[in-house]
């Protein structure tokens, strides 16, 4: 429970700041302090798990998630875990508190800082997640957290959004090939495990840890280079390192804390993870061994040749990458305890410097380090810091950064492979460890020391900013002398075999090769002005890149030639295809082999007399749609069908539906006449004339379509005369809820489905609607004020180019509909339809008539004032019809009604009786009444669909094109 | 005899309403949009797993008489006021579309390459 309480915290800090209620009320020292707060508290909930981790080895904790998948959240805690959590939340607390002081703008500040705690909360979710697929989906939200803090500046900058949509492309199509290789790995230790079941997916750690065999698996070569291609990308390693120097467009606090102490480790975290079962395959530790060299090599050398001083930093941290996943493919795990202690020196010494990087750029505006200089008297602060973490970085003893190098040195010069790859790795080493040295020598003296090139432009930031690179130097100054308190306990742990570690081993070879190497880098420092210019390379993973995105473009742009552009040609072509399938496939004729399709009995009753009536009138106005040439009278055929199929409904026993039908169809009716209306008269005209033409005087498109409606028509008829004839005689679910409405207190079974039985259903088909009348309202509410109401104003309409000043009044006028006569009459309608309404609903359960019916019939009576009064009349005389409101109070009633019986017990959407619990069931019952949770629904789903309904008729009443229409008739009428 | 003639309604109704979506006009495109809607819900109510002389009420099937199918009804009356939603979202598109290009002429509409 704890575990997933760390996890959970950092997603809900964000949250909660990303109300605008925290927005506006927690100014932005409070929100700084809260979040380096939080971070800190969990670093200190991790840490005090130590002793209880010393004794158990491995905490783990599960919560059931998807039972019947068999997917839990599980969480797992053990010496790696914990090793990356500190990190990920000890680091995270100096950079939450670091940000509040590089941010200027509180909005900006954030934004950024909701993104980071996110991230924050799926790094740790990434690593104390006890499953693969868990693992897997903090790791994509990772990529994609990192995605938004390197595009966080994008409104304004190219680079920010291409860096982030080239790391988002690289690190999730390692991710495309990982999860293929998790779930892969997880088959064969589920076939390990349990030999006897056929297929079964073990993804939890503690299981695959166990597992002694899967590198002994015929798919295993496959599954490792899968997952190992996850990692690289991830981790920055040689060819897809180019995306990390990219990523350096984040604000430096999320380069700080991402791309150089947490993210990046992710693929180094997962190959120690997998380490225990993988490392005993040849091709897994060759892979990261040289891999690992190469990228360290690779990203040593260019660092060097980098003017950004992030670019610098970006590349080195390519380089100590590179070197740690090295280290874990070294044979026999020997690595590990130099891989973990490069980790924790490189987090400390890369975020200080990363920090140091972002004051500078923030009080000088630049990042060049050849126009950078001189800073030492005016930053002494972060000079110092500089100091200590790029020696730290170089190796110097006895730094922190001393121990890593050293236990590095001395794992690889026990590396006891053949004589010739022994050197080959040594040289690696060395030469990558004097170029950081050189690099590290650059930090400080070009960027602290040389006089600048000209003079730079500088303002001293907040003091505080200071705290997080201090304190992050200070853990690499003298943590190299606190390891038997502080760092051995955690290593012990996350081991494997007993080791020693000392922050000084003596004059041996290794602290010879040590000074050698930081003075070799110094020499080099001293000559780095010839050299520099010489360093290049044939071969660059981001050129690569961009080939492969300029080939994607350019396949787009060939694609894009095949297509018309005409959206009913899309359909022609989706339809035709449909139908072109069914012919040819041979589907159709083999479904109408052995049906009888002309009835054998003829005989009718009266009830089906009138049924088929209904049925010819529906096809007759379903013709007269098409062929009519106004469009009003296809709408008004298109009345007839709705009301035909609503007459049928009645004649079955549907009395509920044929009510909902029979308002919904009239109101269908009035929106599309409306909707006619709004459209100006000659565009109609013009579409209508040239309907029955063909373009080029033949009409092989009129064909085309009727052949393909034709046969759409004819699979549509064999498929339900096949379904009709063959259904069966009693349906035992439409059993099942006759005899058992009597449960729920309601005598309508049709409300009791609606209400109760299948009520989760109706909340989404209430969400779905208003959802649908929120399009209708943006759609059509165009120029409207933010907060305002839909009327034009007139400064606002004069801006519009369609409209005309003169409009305006007209538009504010009633309609030629507004008769006293049509006046009396809605201003009678609505309070009958509300009264008619409220009854429908509470009495419901007895007779037609439910939520629905009851938010319709209020919507009619509505929407008559809107048709008779026009706009402005009808908003001014219903100022309490606030649609958008009433939707929401619907919804919100629904929802918290939804969830109140899964508090008292009764699950989701639970069945509560309200008037039992208060005593009261004697009192309404009297009335004929009974308050439920169903009849609370009902009110809920009444109020939505009238709001819903008030809204659209809203957003069509609001008087636009009518002004335009007019406008136009008075341009014809001048001519 | 009365499945035949609900079969081939629907599937007429159907076949109208693909036509006209086909079509160029885009009111009428609207209109079949809707007629497609009506079919299936006149599917819906053809295909109850049973007919009864009397509506479904709990106070009928004590009395012991034969009621219609009332999950089907539940489902075609929540399958209405949805179906009414896309449709006077369609209808909103329409209109937007004639005031952006001046036409309802899926013919003069080719913007979607671009």
């Amino acid at each position: 429970m704890e575990l997933a309480i760390i996890t959970g915290l950092p997603f809900f800090l964000a949250l909660l700041l990303a109300t605008p209620f925290a927005r506006t009320s927690f100014s932005k020292s409070t929100q700084t302090v809260i979040t380096s707060v939080v971070m800190a508290l969990l670093f200190a909930g991790l840490f005090s798990a130590l002793p209880r981790l010393q004794i158990e080895g491995v905490i783990t904790q599960t919560m059931t998630w998807i039972p019947s998948l068999g997917i839990s959240l599980s969480f797992y805690l053990d010496g790696l875990s914990l090793l990356f959590g500190l990190i990920i939340t000890g680091v995270g607390a100096l950079i939450f508190f670091y940000a509040g002081f590089y941010f200027e703008d509180a909005r900006e500040y954030n934004r950024f800082i909701i993104w980071l705690l996110a991230f924050a909360g799926a790094m740790l979710a990434l690593v104390l997640s006890g499953n693969v697929l868990m693992m897997f989906i903090a790791w994509e939200l990772t990529s994609i957290t990192s995605f938004v803090l390197i595009g966080f500046n994008g409104a304004t900058n190219a680079d920010a959004r291409e860096g982030a949509f080239k790391a988002l492309f690289v690190t999730g199509a390692g991710a495309l090939a990982l999860i293929i290789g998790l779930v892969m790995l997880g088959a064969v230790v589920g076939q390990d495990l349990y030999p006897d079941d056929s297929i079964r997916f073990v993804g939890d750690f503690a299981s695959i840890l166990q597992s002694q065999t899967v590198y002994k698996h015929e798919w295993f070569t496959l599954i490792a280079v899968l997952i190992l291609l996850g990692g690289f990308t991830k981790s920055a390693q040689l060819p897809f390192h180019f995306w990390l120097p990219g990523a350096m467009s984040a604000p430096t606090p999320a380069s700080a804390y991402l791309h150089s102490a947490t993210m990046v480790k992710a693929g180094i975290y997962l190959f120690a993870r997998l380490s225990p079962v993988m490392y005993k395959n040849e091709l897994w530790t060759s892979s990261l061994l040289t891999v690992g060299l190469l990228t360290m090599l690779v990203g040593a050398y260019f660092a060097v040749k980098q003017n950004d001083l992030k670019g610098l930093l970006a590349y080195s941290t390519v380089s100590k990458l590179g070197a740690i996943v090295a280290l874990i493919g070294l044979p026999q795990q020997s690595g590990l305890k130099a891989a973990f202690v490069a980790i924790i020196a490189h987090a400390l010494y890369k975020s200080a410097l990363f920090l140091v990087a972002g004051a500078i750029d923030h009080a000088t505006g630049t990042r060049a380090i050849d126009q950078l200089g001189g800073l030492r008297s005016k930053m002494p602060t972060m000079f110092w810091v500089t100091v200590v973490s790029a020696l730290s970085m170089a190796g110097l003893p006895f730094l922190l950064g001393f121990v890593a190098k050293e236990t590095m040195l001395d794992a690889m010069l026990h590396f006891d492979g053949p004589k010739h790859q022994f050197v080959m790795v040594m040289v690696v080493v060395v030469v990558s460890a004097v170029f950081t040295a050189m690099a590290a020598y650059m930090l400080i003296y070009d960027v602290f020391v040389k006089r600048p090139a000209q003079s730079l432009h500088f303002h001293q930031p907040a003091s505080w900013i200071r705290l997080g690179p201090a304190l992050l130097a200070l853990g690499s100054l003298s943590l190299g002398f606190f390891l038997e308190p502080l760092i051995i306990p955690i290593l012990e742990l996350a081991v494997p075999k007993a080791f020693e570690l000392r922050l000084f081993a003596g004059f041996n070879e290794v602290f010879f090769l040590s000074l050698a190497i930081l003075l070799a880098g110094l020499i080099l420092f001293l000559l780095r002005k010839p050299l520099i210019r010489h360093i290049t390379f044939p071969f660059s993973g981001d050129g690569v890149y961009r080939e492969f995105i300029a080939y994607l473009e350019w396949a787009g742009t060939t694609v894009l030639h095949t297509q018309s552009g005409f959206v009913r040609y899309y359909l022609v072509i989706i339809l035709g295809a449909v139908a072109g399938v069914l012919i040819f496939s041979g589907k159709l004729s083999d479904v109408i082999a052995g049906q009888q399709f002309f009835p054998s009995d003829l005989s009718v009753t009266i009830t089906d007399l009138a049924k088929i009536f209904m049925l010819v009138l529906t096809v007759a106005a379903g013709v007269l749609t098409v062929v009519v040439r106004e469009h009003v009278k296809a709408a008004i055929a298109y009345g007839v069908i709705g009301y035909a199929i609503g007459v049928i409904f009645l004649i079955d026993h549907a009395p509920d539906v044929a009510l909902v039908q029979l308002l919904v169809e009239t109101m269908a009716t009035v929106l599309i006449i409306i909707m006619l209306g709004r459209i100006r008269a000659g565009t109609r005209l013009k579409v209508i004339n040239s309907l029955w033409t063909g373009r080029h005087g033949h009409n092989f498109g009129l064909l085309r379509d009727l052949g393909i409606s034709i046969l759409i028509g004819v699979t549509v008829f064999v498929f339900s005369l096949i379904s009709l004839q063959n259904r069966p005689e009693r349906h035992s679910i439409a059993e099942w809820h006759l005899t058992n409405a009597k449960a729920v207190n309601t005598d309508d079974v049709v409300g009791a489905i609606v209400a109760d039985f299948r009520g989760a259903d109706t909340l989404l088909e209430i969400a779905v609607f208003t959802t649908a009348a929120l399009g209708v309202l943006t759609l059509l509410a165009r120029g409207r004020k933010r907060g305002g109401g839909l009327t034009p104003v007139k400064a606002q309409v004069s801006a519009l180019p369609e409209f005309d000043l003169d409009v305006v009044d007209e538009i504010q006028d009633a309609t030629s509909l507004s008769t006293p006569f049509t006046r009396s009459v809605s201003f009678i309608v609505l309070p009958i339809a509300i009264l008619i309404g409220m009854a429908q609903i509470l009495y419901g359960g007895n007779g037609p008539g439910d939520g629905f019916t009851a938010g319709v019939t209020i919507g009619l009576a509505v929407s008559l004032w809107y048709v008779v009064l026009g706009y402005n009349e009808a908003k001014n005389l219903l100022p309490w019809f606030r649609p958008a409101l009433i939707v929401r109070l619907g919804l919100i009633i629904a929802i918290a009604n939804a969830l109140f019986p899964a508090f008292v017990g009764r699950g989701f959407m639970g069945h509560v009786e309200y008037d039992r619990a208060l005593g009261i069931y004697e009192i309404v019952g009297s009335f004929g009444l009974h308050i439920t949770s169903s009849l609370i629904f009902e009110i809920a789903i009444a109020i939505a669909v009238m709001g819903g309904l008030g809204i659209i008729i809203e957003a069509i009443a609001y008087p636009t094109d009518r002004s335009q229409d007019l406008a136009e008739s008075q341009d014809a009428e001048l001519k | 005899m009365i499945e035949f003639l609900f079969a081939l309604s629907i599937g007429t109704l159907f076949g109208i309403g693909v036509f006209q979506l086909l079509r160029r006009d885009l009111v009428k495109a609207a209109i079949g949009f809707a007629i497609l809607f009506s079919a299936i819900n006149l599917f819906f109510v053809a295909a109850g797993a049973f007919e009864g002389e009397f509506a479904p009420y709990v106070s009928n099937v004590e009395a012991g008489r034969q009621t219609s199918d009332p999950l089907i009804q539940a489902l075609i009356l929540t399958a209405i006021v949805v179906s009414f939603g896309s449709f006077s979202l369609v209808l909103g598109f329409v209109n937007i579309i004639s005031r952006r290009y001046d036409t309802v002429d899926s013919n003069d509409i080719n913007k979607l390459k671009h």
